[in-house]
């Protein structure tokens, strides 16, 4: 289980101040500040030099923030961005466990030059061609700074040639292999079930909470929120549901009379279903995530607190 | 090594007498005794003591003997496990293939020590965390014992995934994919099942047990198993090519042989074409029949001697 609790992630354009002076209203667990293709290539030097200034308005509402690099230019974005309260930057493009050292290097750099603690910047890698999804394994081992692996699903797109269409999901087999290797490598899985990856837009509130809670159940533990209407829908998704608490709570129960009874296999009541081992262990972990969710949230009203 | 039919089987901790002492009257073609997640922690020295009662219970009942160790604790589970009757080791929550590894040369000492025939003893690999998905190939190519494989779904997969069981979806479609293709590449057995969807985590719904084990006999799969007695004969029937399927391919083969016999290599039967690929599958299939008959056959004879011998 990883060390923070990361469940939406906002995605704002570092160049357009509306939306960055309201990044913080939306109870995002993170924001990510977009230098890349949301900033036109002559407004980037702009948008950088927008970045120190930006980093502390989106964290006002206690969400950790990142800034999405260009990896060409990771250099000057990361000397951009690595000040005192930026939580790490988010990698599109990398290939190769090469790729992910380079930027690691350079976050030490600047790291060292800004008086940040050492080792203390995160990366988000965010894979978007054939080569990086089947590297991902090298890609995200390639430095302890890796905390959570997704697709960047419009660009994969472009890369394989694919026309996407909300009638059927192309990423199927790129997707579990994000989920299955990051979650083997103690990193996050991050994404979004079809076909809100690709056609983001939906006017449904109901419909964003069932897409985030399909994410959830595909084994993804967070998601890039392309818009602040995803925020609530994924928070909420991403949390164990009373119904589900209730249930665990009731299932350790249960089996703590069983252990104590000289037996680990313990049928539901009023079901053929069987609590053992591994299904105590769910409900113990369900429970504690629970914990670690409301933590978080708790973090987050204190810091809108402050501001009142 | 011929190839086992096991299209039903039950899990059962095999510390519970009255699981394991009924366990023959359940017509599984196999059983797997458990020393792991259904065995409390307080139990497990007890419970090593426990295979030879366990064998003899279930052998009466014509099945072949399972015993599910404890991945943590090979060293001590695998001696007692491995006694004459015993054809199986399932090792759960395999991760590595230095796990495997040692299982093996586990099980070449223990062979040794109880005077069982080298390499009777084989090994199935479950797969039931991220991790081991991960490595499925390491973990499945470990060790020629492997003659099984399997995992990449149920509790403790969904626990490492951060997934709920029973979602209406199949969240554990990339695992199905790896193990199948892992066994194919590696000519092992994938037991694993094809996906129907199941919101209740109902372990003893025969009608769904029957469905999912007729969508695996068409999807080429032959093994099954469950927690409940409910699940075996729904698995036996479903996993047993029908008499009109045995007709069939039979007819397949006898049209291929006259195709072959003109020096031609396809045909058209009842509209279908008929070629090499074709007769192949009526080939597995009927093979197929013939080795469920024969275990029906072996558990119905072991039933009735145990039955008179009980009268």
């Amino acid at each position: 289980m990883e060390p923070f609790v990361r469940r939406s992630h906002l995605l704002v354009s570092a160049w357009d101040e509306a939306q960055v002076d309201m990044s913080w209203q939306h109870a995002a667990d993170a924001v990510i500040l977009d230098l890349t293709d949301a900033v036109p290539n002559l407004e980037k030097p702009q948008a950088r030099a927008n970045i120190k200034a930006a980093v502390p308005v989106a964290a006002r509402g206690g969400a950790e923030v990142f800034v999405r690099i260009n990896k060409e230019l990771a250099y000057a974005d990361i000397m951009a961005s690595a000040w005192p309260g930026l939580t790490g930057v988010v990698l599109t493009g990398a290939e190769t466990a090469a790729d992910v050292e380079e930027i690691a290097m350079t976050l030490a750099v600047a790291e060292k030059e800004h008086g940040i603690a050492n080792g203390s910047l995160s990366i988000i890698v965010m894979l978007d061609s054939g080569k990086g999804v089947w590297n991902i394994r090298q890609i995200i081992t390639a430095s302890s700074r890796v905390c959570s692996v997704g697709l960047d699903e419009g660009r994969l797109c472009c890369h394989l040639g694919i026309v996407p269409t909300p009638a059927f999901d192309p990423f199927i087999y790129a997707k579990g292999r994000v989920i299955i290797e990051s979650r083997a490598a103690q990193r996050q899985p991050v994404g979004i079930s079809h076909p809100a990856g690709l056609f983001p837009h939906c006017d449904d509130a109901e419909e964003r909470y069932r897409l985030a809670l399909r994410s959830k159940n595909m084994g993804f533990a967070g998601v890039i929120c392309p818009d602040s209407s995803w925020v609530e829908p994924c928070n909420r998704a991403l949390t164990p549901s009373d119904e589900r608490l209730e249930f665990y709570r009731e299932t350790r129960r249960l089996f703590a009379e069983g252990i104590a009874r000289g037996t680990a296999a313990i049928p539901y009541p009023g079901t053929t279903m069987m609590i053992d081992v591994p299904v105590d262990e769910r409900a113990r972990l369900t429970l504690a995530l629970w914990e670690r969710c409301a933590a978080r949230d708790a973090e987050k009203r204190a810091a809108l607190a402050r501001l009142t | 090594m011929a190839r086992r039919v096991r299209r039903s089987g039950l899990t059962m901790p095999i510390n519970t007498p009255r699981f394991v002492d009924r366990s023959w009257t359940r017509n599984c073609d196999y059983l797997n005794f458990d020393f792991e997640d259904s065995v409390p922690q307080s139990q497990k020295a007890y419970a090593r003591t426990l295979v030879a009662h366990a064998i003899a219970q279930g052998l009466k009942g014509g099945a072949d003997i399972t015993i599910r160790i404890n991945c943590a604790y090979p060293e001590a589970d695998v001696p007692a496990a491995v006694l004459p009757g015993v054809v199986h080791i399932n090792f759960p929550k395999a991760e590595t293939a230095d796990q495997i590894h040692t299982l093996d040369q586990l099980i070449t000492e223990a062979e040794r020590v109880q005077g069982i025939r080298p390499g009777t003893v084989r090994i199935g690999a479950n797969i039931e965390t991220t991790l081991g998905v991960a490595n499925s190939y390491e973990i499945a190519s470990a060790s020629p014992r492997i003659d099984t494989f399997s995992g990449g779904t149920g509790y403790d997969m969904s626990m490492d995934m951060g997934v709920e069981m029973f979602v209406g979806f199949d969240q554990f479609v990339y695992n199905r994919g790896e193990g199948a293709l892992v066994a194919k590449a590696l000519g092992l057995e994938y037991t694993g099942s094809v996906y129907l969807p199941d919101t209740s985590g109902n372990v003893g719904d025969r009608d769904l047990t029957r469905g999912r084990a007729e969508a695996n006999r068409k999807a080429g799969l032959r093994a099954g198993g469950g927690l409940h007695p409910n699940t075996v004969e729904p698995q036996n029937v479903g996993l047993t090519p029908t008499h009109e399927e045995v007709q069939e391919v039979q007819r397949i083969l006898a049209y291929f042989a006259q195709l072959d016999e003109r020096g031609e290599v396809e045909g058209e039967l009842d509209g279908h074409i008929i070629d090499k690929y074709e007769a192949a599958r009526a080939a597995e299939l009927l093979e197929w029949s013939a080795l469920c008959a024969q275990k029906d056959a072996h558990k119905a004879s072991a039933q009735a001697r145990a039955r008179a011998l009980e009268a």
